[in-house]
């Protein structure tokens, strides 16, 4: 159960936030939604699918870390073996929030009921003794802020591949080294096919836009599934 | 071969006994070694601060960090702050904090510093450990590798809590035998070494090396040795103290630093541990009565805990000599801890005499009685030579003072200044310290040092070339990131009481 409150050095002048990677701090999960600005750093680590919102039909990205619900192969006891996480994992416990009010600049929150909130002296400070945020507060408001201007201008980007044509269902299945089958199902991913075929306005209009490397991004990704089949037979092994 | 060093016997179980027979256990194995104390002295336990360098020890020996925090009531020390000392004004303080910039970078962060207009404390400029300290916080968070922190340090410890630790090692770990008898004589042999001792109510003891842990009698080294005496007392004045040690509220900020705070005749020590303060009151009887020095003590303690019931309290008198032996080691017999010297606890170097001692000795062991005269003759230069540099740089907290008390006047008369600090102070105000002063490998405060308490005391910086201003930010802003990521001691010393805590 979330708990979300405005951050503020009054009732979280005293705060610390465990910022070390653990199953126990909500690390253990199988993917986390990455945003289009992004996906250079990501590719280079994950594989990136898209997912279709099973309400709205809605398009988003996500970085894959594992398998099956739970399962992060990058996750080895206190350490994250990647140089990059997901933004949008990276800023937890913390979140973006908005006033009602029109236009209105947005606001750092905090859930309290995340994990990763200290209840045992140890962990980073929000805010020193005069309440002036630290170092750690600022990177994260940097990246929450990040954060909120590449959602929102990743619409753009998941409407183009809609208007192209370009998502198809992706589903993968892999032998482990002892045998048993994995399978992944109920992605998409880019339609190459449908890509391979665009004229040259198309292309031109997509790259002008900023989309068609972040398009080749994801498709790069898809290397990254030998990696993670490989974290995979080797977390299988080692039991 | 008949003068093989196989057989170590160590006189006295305090701090030095207990950590020699643990050290030498841990480094020299195969070597037989045997403590004898008498049954009846109690350890005299004012040595409760110690340099970064007992990490090492203690993980050269084999106990556990949190083992040791936890069964010495110990504490982190990040340094010493000194209030008080300048002109005893309300804002007169310096810290002389573990960590130092590496010796190139500090000459220009010095300077900088100076260009700025000496802007905020010369330690705060130039560590961030200044900022760590002031918010009482651990130099180590809890995840870190035993030993290991974000910042240099050493601790702070119940001295009888400790050598009962030690022995428990040594003992149950490390093999040591432990012969609980008062030595009654000595049998020399032929050459004057020590053949055997004789023991009360049991056979003689007899060894290869001894080593002479029994603190001020100094059994073996003065007594039959006869080892001389180098007097310091015209240099360095105090010869008394008053220990007395104050309760703690439960949950309170534990101090990061040994706080000495100066008097009319001399300066106090306020050590923090988790349950209690060791607060002391040094001062030179020829300057002050006891009775005027109890009065001090006890209004620090009113005025610094407020609160704390110190009237049902007794100080602990102990009256000190302040100087060493011309000679450490003679023959087959080594002095270690106060047995070889004491001077004022200003910059704790008691115990880490004790572990210099040892490393010196572990490092260059004698494998037979013949070479044992070389390896004697280099550790008296090289303690005699560590000595000076203590007295020394403990009388450089006092020269700078402007503070105009008798005592004080008395303190930086040019006839009780050694002539080498007279010196170095002259070519301190043209160049800054140096390893130039401070040239061998193992110098115990080397020139960072004396720059933390030189410019703390308010000797200005001397103009040089190359000033570093931009670095000074990079200090402000790791400082900021330091005191936000670690936590206070008290939350990562109450939070110590494991369950895997080992039977005593």
């Amino acid at each position: 159960m979330s708990q979300h409150s405005i951050l503020n050095p009054a009732d979280h002048g005293a705060l610390r936030i465990h910022t070390e990677a653990g199953a126990e701090y909500g690390d253990a999960v199988m993917a986390c939604i990455t945003m289009p600005a992004e996906f250079r750093e990501v590719q280079a680590h994950y594989p990136i699918v898209l997912r279709r919102d099973a309400e709205t039909g809605k398009l988003a990205a996500l970085a894959l870390f594992g398998f099956e619900a739970g399962e992060n192969l990058f996750l080895n006891a206190d350490k994250w073996d990647a140089r990059y996480r997901p933004m949008a994992h990276a800023v937890q416990p913390f979140l973006i929030g908005r006033s009602a009010e029109e236009g209105a600049p947005p606001q750092v929150h905090i859930d309290m009921a995340h994990a990763r909130i200290s209840a045992n002296g140890e962990g980073m400070r929000l805010f020193d003794d005069a309440g002036v945020p630290t170092p750690y507060l600022e990177t994260i408001a940097n990246m929450l802020g990040d954060l909120d201007y590449a959602w929102h201008e990743s619409a753009a980007f998941f409407d183009a591949l809609e208007a192209y044509g370009l998502v198809e269902p992706f589903s993968l299945e892999v032998t482990l080294d002892n045998g048993a089958v994995q399978s992944l199902v109920g992605f998409q991913t880019i339609h190459e096919d449908r890509l391979a075929s665009l004229d040259g306005e198309a292309l031109a209009a997509l790259m002008e836009q900023g989309h068609l490397a972040r398009i080749y991004m994801v498709l790069a990704s898809l290397a990254q599934f030998g990696n993670l089949v490989a974290r995979k037979n080797r977390k299988v092994l080692l039991g | 071969m008949s003068n093989a060093v196989q057989h170590i016997v160590i006189v006295g179980g305090g701090t030095a006994g207990w950590l020699s027979a643990c050290l030498l256990a841990a480094r020299l194995p195969g070597k037989r070694i045997t403590l004898v104390e008498a049954p009846d002295i109690p350890t005299i336990g004012v040595g409760e601060g110690t340099w970064p360098t007992m990490r090492e020890t203690l993980s050269a020996i084999g106990i556990p960090e949190a083992e040791f925090l936890e069964h010495c009531d110990a504490a982190f020390k990040q340094g010493s702050r000194f209030d008080g000392w300048r002109d005893g004004s309300a804002v007169d303080s310096y810290l002389h904090p573990f960590t130092a910039p590496p010796a190139a970078e500090m000459q220009a962060l010095a300077a900088a510093w100076q260009e700025s207009g000496q802007k905020g404390p010369f330690a705060a400029a130039v560590s961030p450990q200044h900022s760590v300290c002031a918010a009482n916080l651990a130099p180590r968070q809890r995840t870190m590798p035993d030993y290991a922190g974000a910042l240099n340090y050493g601790y702070h410890l119940d001295a009888a809590k400790f050598a009962a630790l030690l022995m428990r090692h040594a003992t149950m770990r490390l093999g040591v035998t432990h012969i609980a008898a008062k030595v009654t004589g000595i049998e020399a042999a032929a050459n004057g070494d020590i053949a055997a001792l004789m023991l009360h109510g049991r056979e003689p003891l007899d060894g290869d090396l001894f080593l002479d842990c029994s603190g001020q009698a100094a059994l073996l080294i003065k007594g039959h040795c006869r080892a001389g005496w180098v007097d310091r007392s015209d240099i360095s004045f105090n010869d008394r103290a008053l220990a007395m040690q104050v309760p703690v509220q439960p949950g309170s900020p534990i101090a990061a630093q040994t706080i000495g705070t100066a008097h009319e005749a001399g300066w106090l020590w306020d050590i923090g541990l988790p349950t209690r303060r060791g607060i002391g009151c040094v001062y030179a009887s020829r300057f002050l009565s006891d009775e005027r020095a109890e009065e001090i003590l006890r209004g620090y303690i009113a005025a610094k805990m407020p609160g704390a019931d110190a009237a049902s309290l007794t100080p602990r008198k102990l009256a000190f000599a302040t100087g060493h032996r011309d000679r450490f080691w003679i023959g087959n017999c080594l002095a270690i801890g106060l047995s070889a010297g004491f001077i004022e606890p200003l910059e704790a170097s008691a115990i880490v005499l004790i572990e210099l001692s040892l490393k010196a000795l572990a490092d260059n062991f004698p494998q037979s009685r013949a070479s044992m005269d070389i390896h004697a003759a280099r550790f008296n230069d090289l303690f005699r030579y560590r000595w000076d540099r203590i007295v020394e740089f403990l009388k450089l907290h006092y020269v700078p003072s402007q503070r105009t008390e008798p005592y004080w006047l008395a303190q930086r008369a040019p006839e009780t200044i050694p002539p080498r600090l007279a010196e170095c102070l002259a070519l301190w105000r043209e160049q800054p310290p140096s390893v130039w002063d401070f040239p061998r490998v193992d110098e115990m405060f080397p020139a960072a040092s004396q720059q933390y308490v030189l410019h703390g005391m308010g000797v200005p910086v001397p103009p040089s070339g190359a000033a570093a201003p931009a670095r000074l930010a990079e200090i402000a802003a790791k400082a900021r990131a330091l005191t936000a990521a670690l936590p206070t001691a008290r939350d990562y010393l109450d939070r110590l009481s494991a369950p895997a805590r080992i039977s005593a």
